[in-house]
């Protein structure tokens, strides 16, 4: 643990000119890098070294690393093992759900480049193609020491201000909605407005809109209010409709 | 009943003509059977025989021949037995009839089969995509599909060497066998 006590030189923005502008941000950055709140989307066998490494012999709670039940409480999506391009849809639904900032690490080698499905149709090859990976753990399968090794390995670069792909995400959606296009199809859409929130974020760049945004918004069907249905009669009616 | 298939299998199996009986084990029996005459092997199997259980319906492609072979794994639990039932059906145009109404199991495999391979099935309750609901590619399973070139086709692979690398290579680190070195077929 002596690596992530030292101070860490963090980069600083030029653009905040106001003196108090910093004052909590290092305190900020500390308090984000001790509670890493996990999503673990269990895609393959990688997730069998987490219950080791959560459990009582490596214990990752004493670092402030523990699972988390919904997309919108976690800040680190951990993707363990060979993403399909089924799943892949659902891994980058899940992402857009997670509120920023938000950390993605791909384990095992499948995420880095296919690992042993290397060849399979079905397999997603290099998951920094589609979703900002900030941190791999290479093996097949990591130990739980690599996983914590890592997982430290991001508590400092969270700390230090250099984990920012949710940034990238943002920044190049253009280039990451085009990739998801490329295998999902043109007409690939999700829920989430990501270049509503990318303005929000006041990251939006020349990359974040292009062609391939041009294309989903053409295709983009807005979010229909959930109808609520109930029982009329023995017959379901949608709710406001006239019952004659 | 004894473990062993008892001779009545085998009078039972005269009835049909065009039957070739293999005894693979005690407890084994393949039967190569004209396409034509399964659904009457089935029946008797199951209705006479005690073969409830289908467990799986395969398909192989010989692709030289310009066949299908189907495999119809069947369980007594009465004799502890297995039959699998072999029949080649012509590749083109690759249709065979549904076994659906003697055995309700098989709507599954038809399914896969028929997004696998490409196998339509006359009868069979539904024919729609099952697990490759996002694949709009031709059936993954047949011979002539080649997996390695649509990869190469629709991934990109990852550089293996980065700049960052450079500096630990000189040092004698990094990668020793690149993945394109190992990929490379051996003469």
């Amino acid at each position: 643990m002596k690596e992530i006590d030292n101070p860490i030189e963090a980069p600083v923005d030029q653009s905040r000119t106001n003196p108090l502008a910093r004052v909590f941000d290092e305190l900020v950055r500390f308090c984000r890098s001790r509670s890493m709140f996990m999503l673990h989307y269990c895609t393959g066998c990688g997730a069998i070294e987490l219950p080791p490494a959560m459990t009582s012999r490596f214990d990752m709670e004493r670092l402030g690393i523990q699972p988390m039940v919904t997309p919108r409480q976690a800040d680190i999506l951990l993707i363990t093992g060979y993403v399909s391009i089924k799943t892949l849809k659902r891994v980058i639904l899940t992402y857009e759900q997670m509120g920023s900032p938000k950390y993605v690490i791909g384990i095992c080698s499948c995420t880095v480049n296919g690992g042993m499905y290397w060849q399979s149709y079905a397999t997603a090859k290099q998951l920094d193609q589609y979703l900002p990976v900030d941190l791999y753990i290479a093996g097949c399968m990591p130990r739980p020491e690599a996983v914590l090794e890592g997982m430290r390995k991001l508590m400092d670069r969270i700390r230090s201000g250099e984990a920012d792909g949710w940034k990238d995400y943002y920044r190049r959606y253009d280039w990451y909605l085009g990739n998801q296009q490329h295998l999902f199809g043109d007409d690939w859409q999700t829920p989430a407005d990501v270049i509503g929130e990318a303005s929000h974020y006041d990251l939006a760049e020349p990359g974040t809109e292009g062609e391939h945004t041009r294309l989903l918004q053409q295709c983009q069907k807005p979010l229909e209010p959930q109808q609520t249905f109930f029982q009329i009669g023995g017959s379901l009616e949608k709710k406001g409709e006239s019952h004659e | 009943m004894s473990k062993k298939v008892t001779p009545w299998l085998d009078n039972l199996l005269q009835e049909i003509e065009g039957v070739e009986i293999r005894r693979k084990d005690s407890r084994r029996v393949r039967i190569d059977i004209a396409a034509d005459s399964l659904p009457t092997l089935l029946e008797l199997l199951r209705g006479r025989a005690g073969y409830v259980h289908l467990s799986a319906i395969t398909c192989v492609d010989w692709i030289d021949d310009g066949q299908f072979e189907l495999v119809y794994q069947l369980w007594s639990y009465e004799s502890q037995s297995l039959v699998s039932a072999h029949i080649r059906i012509a590749r083109e145009p690759g249709v065979y009839v549904s076994v659906f109404d003697l055995y309700q199991p098989a709507a599954f495999f038809e399914r896969d089969i028929h997004e696998m391979f490409g196998v339509y099935f006359e009868g069979s309750p539904d024919m729609s995509k099952f697990i490759l609901t996002e694949w709009n590619g031709p059936p993954p399973m047949r011979k002539e599909f080649d997996a390695e070139a649509w990869v190469n086709e629709t991934f990109e692979w990852k550089d293996y060497q980065p700049d960052w690398l450079k500096e630990i290579t000189e040092q004698g680190g990094g990668i020793v066998k690149t993945p394109e070195e190992a990929r490379q077929k051996k003469p």
